[in-house]
């Protein structure tokens, strides 16, 4: 194929979201501007996808290893899955807001939310295509407001509350980056990253390390790690649906993409950086599971297992360089690889999938609230199995593709038991035991997630009256979730390098002693359920269809677990970590009859990295600000005085 | 047909697990107890009842005995009842499996619209959750210790090993057996026995079921339970995991010994405070930790 014909699809598919913005504006007082602009926006993300599939066949058969975009900049390898993650998003988040954003006229104003959405694109494609610093720098800017005004696209409080605190945030981490990468570039923000990396090779040990942990903090602010994760969960789910599937099914792949690139400027020094970063991924996934656990609103929910993933994904990445410098680890470098790629890939289709199906619930019952949610599997069965494949390949239960992936890191881990020094040993050990616990976690949460919004009786009038559901809506999930099979069917043997033609029934043996065969998973858990189904068909037992046992008193819907009480036992074993909280406030109905008393249970949790990080250091900030306060006395002969200080300072400096 | 044979002998004598269980508690008791076959009687008698189900429940209620009783046949055919040479029966699938059926569980528990099924869901997962790190570290250094993470290769390992290395393993037995208790819903993780709803957390999941779909279920824990028990036997006593002619007597002595296992220690201790579990958890996991450390240290040594 031409490379320039591939280049030109790409530069179609960046252009094409801006042109149908405009356009969207531009026709407003038309009933079908937004459909218009969303199925353009599909369209540029369809002819994405297919570029991206073109450019990876051609760098599969070797004969192009990157490719010059116009006058834009060239497009490393490295670059082709994060484009092909962000157009395949766009295809399915725009199918989705075709119907979605619809019922939404009177709270967004679409045709200028559509412009949000076009530049949060546009930024997210040039930050994987910016070929220098400058223009990195620009995209990732661009990127980063455009998401602030999709944060706050509904203007309510707490929409506004959480954009602010974004906004904070993400401009915290960009000046960490900005600094980072002009440390890097001696200052010249024009260089392009070949240059920069020459440049850097040349950098001494303590300049690295700065410009190293300024990086990291950059990317991590964006990808939501602790302790720079406490605007995530607030975000990501004010957004409109599908923008939050973007964001945290997208957006965060885009931070790690930043994160591998920069990786390759530093020529050394990788070593005890990528102990701090694993430490850190792995105290993110812990907390972002815990919280996602004990989590009472869906979307938030998502959100904090969003932090979760990512937190495993950066702690893959630095095992990937942990081990593969030393000879006795090396082995098992490829494996970490491996899960870096399928969790990307698996997380992406998982929470863009689960993101949109709570939107769909959202807009049917008007509630994110799990304790008001329910009985929706009997309105919904087609979508409600959806729902449960995504949920269940969220928990990494096989057969679903996150379950491969998560193997292929806890196989690793494993290994990695029986090689290397004892540290290294006894370090592999210990991350074992906390991804172990991390899944455990996230199994309760998304077992939680499932079964409270679908099972049982609906616990609340709206969720109740749940209307019919648009196919339009329900297709980019149903997508999704079958994708997330198709993972572990396909993507997993073939990244790890079975043969097209031998994709089904060939085993993944990844060392002597460790191996596994998706086709066979998948044969041998349908295969003894359906036999079974088969079985009693012939049995042909008579059903009766009875009240729930009530024990002699009718059940109502509130005498359900809710949300609150399903996570009561997590909530109690983890309660330090939480800073849980929970009292029963006892009051009296009638003054002289202490015995009539109304009661009620008060309960809360907090972040305990807001609690023992976030308030001591803004308290700090604002008592440091008290103190410098006293300089200012309104006496003119005193600023007269530090004039003269500053001035005598400066030329000591200078001379 | 390697495969398929011991998986059939398990299918075939789990009911038997749980006629022996209750037999030797009986005799515990000084109770003379039921026929050890009773089980096999009781759940072909529900299969031919009729059922009766909640007019709350959906789809998924009618799912679960299914994927139950399919993902615990799964298990019964990953880890063989004989020792299998090869990767087959990958540790982590195994762990995956067991989760996969759990979880389908409490689903279950949870469309009923019940507060016993939802109190049962909830402590379930709870203690699913909290398992997981003993689990993954017992079979991780099972693996490293006999170089192979499958299940098969595993087994045939401890057969070969010497005495000296056995010992090695004590302290990861240890933490095995309590995350097989803690699997299988016995003392001193939950009561097995009673339907007071304060004790209760696998019965009360399976509570709205009844009839073909009761029997799929009951079937399911009672193969998991001969899976997982006989495993540990396997490993505490290698001799009997020898494979040959007189596979299905040993596997016989097996059971039997697993059986006895588990009604001494039901007999013994009383049950754990549901909200006191997180102990027992912690327990678990220091001894799967201590497990670890002496069988990687050993490795490093070259004792073994």
């Amino acid at each position: 194929m031409d490379p320039l014909l591939i280049s030109r699809l790409f530069l179609f598919a960046l252009a094409t979201p801006a042109f149908a913005a405009l356009l969207g504006l531009l026709l407003r007082r038309v009933s079908w501007s937004n459909t218009l602009t969303q199925v353009l926006f599909a369209l540029s993300g369809l002819v994405g996808l297919g570029a991206v599939a073109l450019l990876a066949l051609e760098m599969f058969a070797g004969s192009l290893s990157s490719l010059q975009i116009g006058g834009l900049g060239v497009l490393q390898p490295l670059g082709v899955p994060f484009l092909g993650i962000i157009y395949a998003g766009v295809l399915l988040t725009s199918f989705y807001s075709i119907a979605a954003l619809a019922k939404y006229k009177e709270i967004y104003v679409l045709p200028w939310l559509n412009v949000a959405s076009a530049l949060f694109l546009i930024g997210m494609q040039a930050v994987v295509l910016a070929p220098s610093v400058l223009t990195f720098l620009l995209a990732w800017e661009l990127m980063s407001i455009a998401a602030y005004f999709l944060v706050i696209a509904d203007r309510t409080e707490d929409s506004l509350r959480a954009g602010f605190l974004y906004f904070v945030m993400t401009h915290l981490g960009f000046l960490a980056l900005a600094a980072g990468l002009l440390i890097l570039s001696g200052g010249n923000p024009l260089l392009s990253w070949a240059e920069l990396a020459q440049g850097a090779a040349t950098l001494g040990a303590l300049p690295l390390s700065l410009a190293f942990a300024l990086l990291f903090a950059g990317f991590g602010s964006k990808a939501g790690l602790v302790p720079l994760h406490q605007w995530l969960p607030y975000a990501h789910p004010q957004a409109p649906s599908g923008s939050s599937a973007l964001l945290s099914g997208v957006m965060l792949k885009v931070a790690v993409f930043g994160f591998l690139q920069s990786l390759t400027f530093f020529p050394s020094l990788l070593f005890p950086w990528m102990l701090v970063v694993l430490l850190l991924g792995l105290v993110s996934a812990f907390f972002g599971a815990l919280h996602a656990a004990v989590e009472n609103d869906a979307k938030r929910l998502l959100a904090w297992s969003s932090i979760e993933n990512m937190g495993l994904i950066f702690a893959g990445i630095a095992l990937y360089f942990l081990t593969s410098g030393t000879a006795a680890l090396a082995p098992l470098a490829p494996l970490f690889a491996l899960f870096v790629m399928l969790h990307i890939l698996n997380h992406f289709l998982f929470k863009s999938g689960l993101f949109m199906a709570a939107g769909v619930i959202q807009s049917a019952t008007h509630t994110r609230d799990l304790d008001s949610l329910g009985g929706l599997a009997r309105r919904w069965p087609l979508f409600s199995g959806v729902v449960l494949a995504l949920s269940l390949a969220a928990a990494a239960l096989p057969p679903l593709g996150t379950f491969f992936g998560e193997w292929a890191l806890v196989q690793a881990l494993a290994l990695g038991l029986g090689a290397g020094d004892p540290a290294s040993r006894f370090t592999a050990l210990l991350v074992l035991s906390s991804v172990a616990l991390v899944g455990g976690l996230a199994i309760f949460a998304f077992v939680k997630f499932f079964s409270l919004v679908f099972l049982g009786r609906a616990r609340t009038e709206a969720a109740e009256h749940a209307g019919a559901l648009s196919w339009i809506l329900a297709t980019p999930v149903a997508i999704c979730a079958l994708l997330s099979l198709g993972v572990g069917l396909v993507a997993f043997p073939l990244i790890s390098g079975i043969p097209v033609g031998k994709l089904f029934g060939a085993e993944v043996v990844v060392a002597p002693g460790a191996g596994i065969d998706p086709t066979l998973v998948a044969l041998i858990l349908a295969a003894p359920a359906l036999a079974l189904w088969l079985i009693t068909r012939v049995l042909r037992t008579k059903i009766r269809i009875t009240d729930t046992w009530d024990c002699g008193a009718p059940l109502t819907p509130r005498m359900q677990y809710t949300s609150t009480g399903f996570a009561a036992p997590i909530r109690f074993f983890f309660r330090t970590l939480l800073g849980a909280r929970r009292e029963i406030i006892t009051t009296p109905v009638v003054a002289s009859n202490p015995w009539v008393t109304k009661k009620h249970l008060d309960w809360q949790i907090h972040s305990i990295w807001e609690v023992w990080l976030y308030k001591p250091l803004g308290h700090g900030i604002v008592r440091v600000a008290h103190s410098v306060r006293r300089l200012q006395s309104g006496v003119v002969q005193f600023y007269l005085l530090l004039v003269l200080l500053t001035l005598i300072l400066t030329l000591f400096i200078a001379l | 047909m390697t495969i398929l044979l011991p998986t059939l002998l398990i299918l075939l004598a789990s009911p038997l697990t749980v006629g022996l269980v209750r037999k030797f508690k009986a005799l515990f008791q000084n109770r003379r107890g039921a026929s050890i076959f009773q089980p096999y009687w009781a759940l072909l008698s529900l299969l031919r009842k009729d059922m009766t189900i909640t007019r709350y429940s959906s789809w998924v209620f009618h799912t679960v005995p299914f994927v139950v009783l399919g993902s615990t046949i799964a298990l019964a055919a990953l880890v063989p009842a004989v020792p299998i040479a090869g990767t087959y029966g990958n540790v982590f699938l195994i762990a995956g499996v067991l989760a996969l059926g759990s979880v389908f569980l409490v689903l279950g528990g949870m469309d009923t619209a019940s507060t016993f099924g939802n109190m049962g869901s909830s402590r379930e997962m709870s203690l699913i959750a909290l398992v997981e790190p003993p689990l993954f570290i017992v079979f991780a250094s099972l693996a490293l210790f006999a170089g192979s993470f499958g299940m098969g290769d595993i087994i045939a390992h401890f057969t070969s090993a010497t005495a000296g290395s056995h010992v090695l393993t004590a302290v990861t037995l240890i933490a095995l057996f309590f995350v097989v208790l803690a699997e299988n819903a016995r003392y001193p993780v939950d009561n097995p026995a009673t339907h007071l709803e304060l004790t209760m957390v696998h019965e009360a999941m399976m509570l709205e079921y009844s009839g073909p779909y009761l029997a799929l279920l009951e079937y399911a824990s009672a193969i998991k339970l001969t899976v997982l028990g006989t495993l540990f036997v396997s490993l505490l006593l290698p001799s009997f995991a020898a494979s040959g002619t007189v596979l299905a007597l040993l596997f016989l002595g097996k059971l039997i010994l697993a059986a006895f296992l588990v009604a001494f220690v039901e007999s013994t201790i009383v049950k754990m405070r549901f909200y006191r579990m997180q102990e027992y958890m912690a327990l678990a996991f220091l001894f799967a930790l201590g497990g670890a450390a002496l069988i990687i240290l050993s490795k490093l040594s070259g004792a073994v």
